[in-house]
């Protein structure tokens, strides 16, 4: 399984305090093709984090009055409730990830596989989207309020931080969901039975043997939610709650584009801190692979409880899924004078161009990741793992920044790829590609280095080798990493709209004129085009997780 | 009688130019491709250009230039719209490329600011990409005026607009208006009781408290500009902090406080005009009203308009293109469909609204509104974020 190992690749990443556990091949020297994969790798990591260096450039022109900024108790306020916000969301992801993990892998639910699906499924919907739909269902004079009204039901308001971090956490938590899965499914089962056997109760057995051998899992997993809470404008807009990337749009729409600048580097620096902690929780990682046998056989009796434990996943799908499909499904068929179609006629060239940049995104991901991920995981050089954590920052960057620094960047350096696809792509493959790096290099993790000795003992060139044994054997981590590059691809919209092409139209964006427009019918079509599509990736990543487990 | 009669003359004279292509056509056996262009072009009626609703029922035949009577256009244009009303907007350039079959629009939107930054960066970087910057708002023009990236429009293009709502040196033009208001909820207040200076409202009983704003929102920040510059820094950040500490709702747009305004929620809050209009239009019995203060910010105009990009080579594509957007047809259109105020005299405003002249505005130059750095700054040391 594919996911498992990603996760475990996701830890070493971020600490490699231990990397003598893992069996390298340095000491014989590296061969003229493991340098070179080295040097390439390096090289596209300084290509794809060079970009962002031109903010550092434009903060240059604030000078002194830097400094007074950075420590302006409203922006150091504003920071505080943006920390507090990726606080509440990754604990609560955590708890609600690990809780669905624990029910779909161990216990005996009835049709874990349809749970599972379901618990997954959140993560194809843009979470500016469920915040819209959260809005229109829940808010005051909301389809669902007003339904439910009669029957004495009375909402809360939806706006503020609450309201955000429960809807941020519906749409985020599949990340913990999908990797504490994957390390409850390599866990070594005969561990815990030893426990139990020790007359250790089921919770001891869970707390002392389950619990820190899925840590690595739980954390690679919060770490991408906290990143993910850390860069979102959408959702905190829509929710109403201020945080830093809100104020960065702000400055940057007011034309002051070097504090803009200024403020997205000390979004930098909250990045560095979330990884540091991330790398301090996540203790030995060896231990989240080191058996094959007896995988995530732990069976978890639930008696007449199972029944009452699978409401948990249904609400969560009803309140994730049902309810933004719903309101979709609603604007279709609803022809008030609030939702009048009108001339801004939808094209399925959108969801084409959506796909095309998405699949453009996830094969330049695999390309670049591919010598990065490939060789940090059999290499102990400093050079190969600064190459592997480098584009870390890209991921952690919002995509309004990235945005305005490749602007700036392509103008100054190469105005002929300025506002044409290939740019685009540049851009998700800077903002995501580190989600392929992770599953490419924890599936060459596992690919017995014997058997690739043993074909070269068999006469075979050391690239013929890697065609015939290493390449098959990653190619599920491959298409893992493609699938998480495309989902995500599909879903961003700050940087579609700045750098997209000239009349080029995705599904994100169109939506997002339409609606800006005030044509909210105008956005079901697009908007449900997306959910399916996005659902369609979430597919290749389970089948991914099946094929491997079974 | 509305000029889009079936049989005026100009439309008669196609009728039968078309009507004669075609037999011809017919007689040489071959298809009505060869026909020129010109004669497949036909003027929808007036109707086609207007929204509807009770506030569009029974208005005036709009004044003004016909686009029947502007040169046709012809070929393609890149344009950056602004979003948000440039959304609604942009329907009518749909009208002109279904008018023009030989006239194509390549638009890219985003916020206005946005894109004035870059239309800056790509005209610094000799590389522009667009010909006509479509912004919803002033500044965001006045930045792009001030960074030198315009070529000025033609005399043609900008002499139907009054001077005010045009920048210096004809770096743009105003082609439709947005005026601040104060929407209030009928049965709350009396017109009588929205004080008619916005310094007023902190100070009058009832209000305070019970009104709503969208400070995040780009027409709210140049409204707090436009009382900077009147008023000067100090006065306006007591007038926001009191307004702030009187507990003044926050929404993320002024659509929403126009509809909870009408909704009873907030008594009365700060919008631009045409969000009241908007939920009026579809909900005629919403106790729902607007006013307007009087040579202050609060009255402030600020308008969308077209800017000429440097670089284009579509110079006369561009200032047609401006023309037909001041066009009769084109300010009926938004007059009516975004209840924007229209920017050529001859046409009504929206609703039954006082026209600009008699709503005295301040007297406040709209390109200076693109200073806002010192607004946010002034914003959040009030606590009021942006």
């Amino acid at each position: 399984m594919r996911l498992r190992a990603w996760v475990t690749a996701v830890r070493q990443r971020l600490s490699r305090r231990s990397s003598t556990t893992r069996s390298t091949e340095d000491d014989e020297g590296a061969t003229a093709l493991d340098t070179g994969l080295t040097l390439l790798g390096a090289a596209i990591a300084a290509v794809l984090v060079a970009p962002l260096g031109w903010l550092v450039v434009d903060v240059t022109t604030l000078g002194p009055r830097a400094i007074s900024l950075t420590v302006d108790p409203t922006t150091l306020a504003v920071l505080a409730r943006t920390v507090a916000l990726v606080g509440v969301v990754t604990a609560a992801s955590v708890v609600v990830g690990v809780g669905l993990a624990v029910l779909t892998v161990q216990a005996d639910i009835p049709y874990p596989r349809f749970w599972t699906v379901v618990a997954a499924l959140p993560l194809a919907v843009p979470s500016y989207l469920g915040a819209f739909a959260a809005v229109s269902a829940f808010g005051p004079r909301g389809a669902l309020t007003g339904a439910l009204a009669p029957f004495g039901v009375e909402f809360p308001t939806i706006y503020g931080f609450v309201g955000a971090a429960v809807v941020l956490t519906l749409y985020t938590y599949p990340y913990v969901f999908l990797t504490t899965r994957a390390s409850l499914l390599s866990l070594d089962v005969s561990l815990v039975e030893a426990a139990r056997t020790l007359n250790a109760g089921r919770w001891e057995a869970f707390r002392r043997v389950t619990l820190p051998r899925i840590v690595p899992g739980i954390a690679a997993g919060a770490l991408l939610v906290a990143l993910y809470t850390l860069s979102d404008f959408g959702t905190p807009n829509i929710m109403r709650v201020e945080v830093f990337t809100q104020f960065i749009y702000a400055r940057y729409n007011a034309f002051a584009r070097d504090y803009a600048a200024l403020l997205s580097v000390q979004l930098f620096a909250v990045t560095a801190v979330i990884l540091a902690i991330e790398s301090r929780i996540g203790v030995d990682d060896s231990a989240a692979y080191e058996s094959r046998a007896n995988r995530g056989a732990v069976s978890l009796d639930l008696g007449w409880l199972r029944y009452a434990a699978v409401a948990v996943p249904a609400l969560i799908g009803l309140l994730a899924l049902a309810v933004p499909v719903g309101i979709f499904g609603m604007w279709l068929f609803r022809s008030g004078p609030g939702y009048a179609s009108g001339a801004l006629a939808f094209s399925w060239t959108y969801g084409w161009h959506s796909v095309l940049v998405a699949l453009l995104a996830a094969a330049g991901a695999i390309l670049v990741a591919l010598p990065i991920g490939l060789r940090s995981a059999v290499s102990d050089s400093r050079l190969a793992a600064l190459a592997d954590r480098a584009p870390y920052v890209g991921y952690a960057t919002p995509g309004i920044v990235l945005a305005i620094a490749l602007v700036s960047f392509s103008l100054d350096i190469a105005p002929w790829v300025y506002k044409t696809v290939p740019l685009l792509v540049f851009a998700y493959v800077v903002r995501f590609m580190p989600q392929a790096i992770g599953s490419i290099r924890s599936s060459r993790l596992q690919v017995d280095q014997q058997l690739i000795e043993g074909a070269r003992t068999l006469g075979r060139s050391p690239l013929s080798a890697f065609r015939s044994i290493t390449l098959p054997l990653v190619l599920p981590g491959i298409a893992t990493g493609g699938a998480l590059v495309f989902l995500t691809t599909m879903k961003e919209l700050p940087a579609t709209l700045i750098l997209r092409p000239l009349g080029f139209d995705t599904l994100v964006s169109y939506i997002w004129r339409v609606q800006e427009a005030g044509l909210y019918g105008q956005a079901a079509v697009p908007a449900l085009v997306l959910i399916v599509v996005s659902g369609l990736s979430m597919a290749v990543i389970l089948a991914q997780e099946g094929q491997n487990d079974s | 009688m509305e000029r889009t009669n079936p049989l005026s003359r100009r439309r008669m004279l196609q009728t039968v130019a078309a009507g004669s292509a075609v037999g011809i056509a017919g007689c040489a056996g071959q298809s009505d491709e060869t026909a020129a262009p010109t004669d497949e072009i036909s003027f929808p009626e007036l109707g086609e250009f207007r929204g509807s609703g009770p506030l569009v029922e029974g208005r005036p035949a709009p004044g003004g230039t016909s686009i029947e009577d502007l040169p046709n256009l012809e070929g393609e244009l890149n344009l950056y719209i602004g979003g948000g009303e440039g959304g609604i907007y942009f329907r009518f350039v749909e009208k002109l490329e279904e008018i023009y079959p030989n006239f194509e629009v390549f638009p890219t939107s985003a916020s206005s600011s946005s894109l004035a930054q870059t239309v800056v960066e790509e005209v610094d970087a000799g590389a522009p990409q667009a010909d006509l910057f479509w912004s919803i708002d002033a500044s965001s023009l006045a930045f792009v005026a001030n960074n030198d990236a315009y070529e000025p429009l033609s005399a043609d293009a900008i002499d139907p607009v009054p001077s005010d709502f045009t920048g210096p040196d004809s770096a743009w033009v105003g082609v439709a208006g947005r005026a601040r208001s104060i929407p209030y909820n009928t049965n709350a207040l009396s017109e009588d009781e929205v004080p008619n200076k916005v310094q007023q409202i902190p100070d009058t009983e009832g209000l305070p408290g019970s009104m709503g704003w969208a400070p995040s929102y780009g027409a709210f920040k140049s409204f707090i500009t436009a009382m900077r510059l009147q008023q000067g820094e100090e006065t306006t950040s007591e007038w926001l902090s009191s307004m702030s500490s009187a507990g003044t709702q926050k929404y993320p747009n002024e659509f929403v406080v126009s509809s909870e305004v009408a909704d009873g929620t907030l008594d009365a809050g700060f919008a631009n005009h045409y969000y009241a209009l908007r939920v009026k239009n579809s909900r005629p019995d919403a106790p729902l009203d607007l006013a307007f203060t009087s040579g202050d910010a609060g009255a402030l105009v600020n308008v969308a308009g077209a800017l000429q990009i440097e670089g284009t080579e579509k110079s006369d594509l561009v200032n047609t293109f401006v023309r037909h957007l001041l066009s009769a047809e084109a300010q009926e259109f938004f007059t009516t469909v975004s209840f924007a105020y229209p920017m050529i005299p001859d046409v009504a405003p929206p609703g039954d609204l006082p026209t600009i002249d008699e709503l005295n505005p301040p007297e406040i130059e709209l390109s200076e509104l693109s200073e806002l750095e010192a607004t946010l700054d002034l914003m959040r040391s009030a606590g009021v974020l942006g």
